[in-house]
């Protein structure tokens, strides 16, 4: 049995758990932000962030932007920009990746339109591939344009690759060698050309009209 | 003496006999007692009062007691979530620095998040006398993937851990020069400048 002061006691204890668990949640917050030391600065990015919240984008890519730019002693105007400028090709990724990209997926998207792929390929890498994540696929795709492939012929190379079932490994592996050949001199797109062509050598003959429709050849 | 008996159960049956026999009702007394009942159910006292005479009673059950802690509790962690709804993004910021973690994330298209893996990185700098890897896969952060020298004059290595797919690094020497990674590709960063190495991660 309690007396009436013990009793306090305990709403008083009550409250205080309470108080704990919103200072616990303010203190994650408040530790956060000052992080970013510059006032202006964690003004910009809290802005930004609270735009992308509202509409729904996550918050991960442009924080990982933000961060980026303090590291790199960027100007808070720079990072505004970039961040304003991920967020909305976060935006269009988001639209073209439907209906309901990963976070990775929007990422790489995003990435990957920034380089110039043509947000046709994004639809198209979605149809072929509905239910499992393609952000490997997106970030080959950005990093064969980012060496001065030709962004058709690059989309055109990873959808055939995609649809002939090439593994990760696989589309990495050449992105590297494309790489490593466009470093020595060689034409990007005859770089792209023979590697894709070494990886398709490796892959299973494409499926026949006759096979698709159910039909025997 | 058995006569005295008998007499006294023929006594004994008679009063219990009339006993029995419930006296008539007075209508008035009737009356008052509906009209009393009925004023009390008009002016019952509110919950409020009732919670504060609760208070004022001199004792508490520990059931009561453990009641009110575990409604507390729960108040509390509903309260905790609802806070951390408003400021979703802030407290997003906060997981971002913590260390990356190899757990899939089922969406709701029912897609699994890539695992993030280890990747080994290896850096060489002679004159350096603090390395820290900082990328998009630990959010620009030095102090998550502070680089360990391999004896005195060794290069430096780290294990980070990325998602399958582009990234792009750095390495931070003596917590003040970002430097490009001289064994892996370089891309210009279109956002803010300058080179930044790229690091192409597949799934095991």
């Amino acid at each position: 049995m309690m007396t009436f002061k013990s009793r306090s006691l305990v709403l008083l204890a009550g409250a205080l758990v309470l108080s704990m668990f919103a200072a616990r949640a303010d203190a994650q917050d408040v530790a956060a932000l000052t992080l970013i030391r510059d006032e202006a600065t964690r003004d910009i990015v809290r802005s930004s962030l609270d735009r992308a919240h509202a509409v729904g984008l996550p918050i991960g890519p442009l924080l990982s932007k933000a961060f980026e730019g303090i590291a790199k002693k960027a100007s808070a105007r720079s990072i505004r920009d970039a961040m304003a400028g991920l967020e909305k090709r976060m935006r269009r990724a988001n639209d073209l990746l439907a209906p309901d990209p990963t976070v990775d997926e929007l990422a790489a998207g995003a990435d990957a339109l920034y380089v110039g792929v043509p947000d046709k390929t994004l639809r198209q890498m979605r149809t072929m591939a509905p239910r499992r994540s393609i952000a490997l696929e997106l970030g080959v795709l950005t990093e064969l344009v980012a060496r001065k492939v030709p962004p058709g012929r690059a989309s055109q190379m990873v959808l055939e690759l995609m649809a002939r079932g090439a593994s990760g490994a696989q589309l990495t592996a050449m992105s590297s060698a494309v790489q490593a050949d466009v470093a020595a001199g060689i034409k990007p797109d005859v770089a792209l050309d023979l590697r894709g062509r070494g990886v398709m050598s490796l892959l299973p003959p494409p499926p026949s009209a006759a096979v698709l429709q159910g039909r025997p050849h | 003496m058995v006569r005295d008996l008998q007499e006294g159960d023929e006594l004994i049956e008679r009063a219990a006999r009339a006993l029995k026999v419930l006296p008539a009702a007075d209508p008035r007394a009737t009356a008052r007692i509906v009209a009393a009942g009925r004023a009390r159910r008009l002016h019952a006292p509110s919950h409020f009062t009732l919670f504060v005479e609760w208070l004022r009673e001199p004792t508490l059950s520990f059931a009561s007691a453990g009641f009110l802690a575990a409604a507390a509790l729960v108040v509390g962690f509903v309260t905790r979530g609802a806070m951390s709804a408003i400021d979703e993004p802030v407290a997003d910021l906060s997981v971002a620095h913590a260390a990356p973690l190899a757990v899939p994330v089922m969406t709701a298209s029912g897609r699994n998040e890539a695992r993030a893996v280890p990747v080994p990185i290896v850096f060489e700098s002679s004159g350096a006398r603090r390395v820290s890897v900082v990328g998009d896969f630990n959010n620009w952060d030095a102090s998550v993937s502070p680089m360990k020298r391999i004896g005195t004059d060794g290069p430096w290595t780290a294990t980070v851990f990325a998602k399958p797919g582009r990234h792009a690094y750095s390495f931070l020497v003596d917590d003040a020069t970002l430097v490009a990674d001289p064994r892996a590709p370089v891309a210009r960063d279109l956002d803010y400048g300058g080179a930044t190495s790229v690091l192409m991660v597949v799934a095991p």
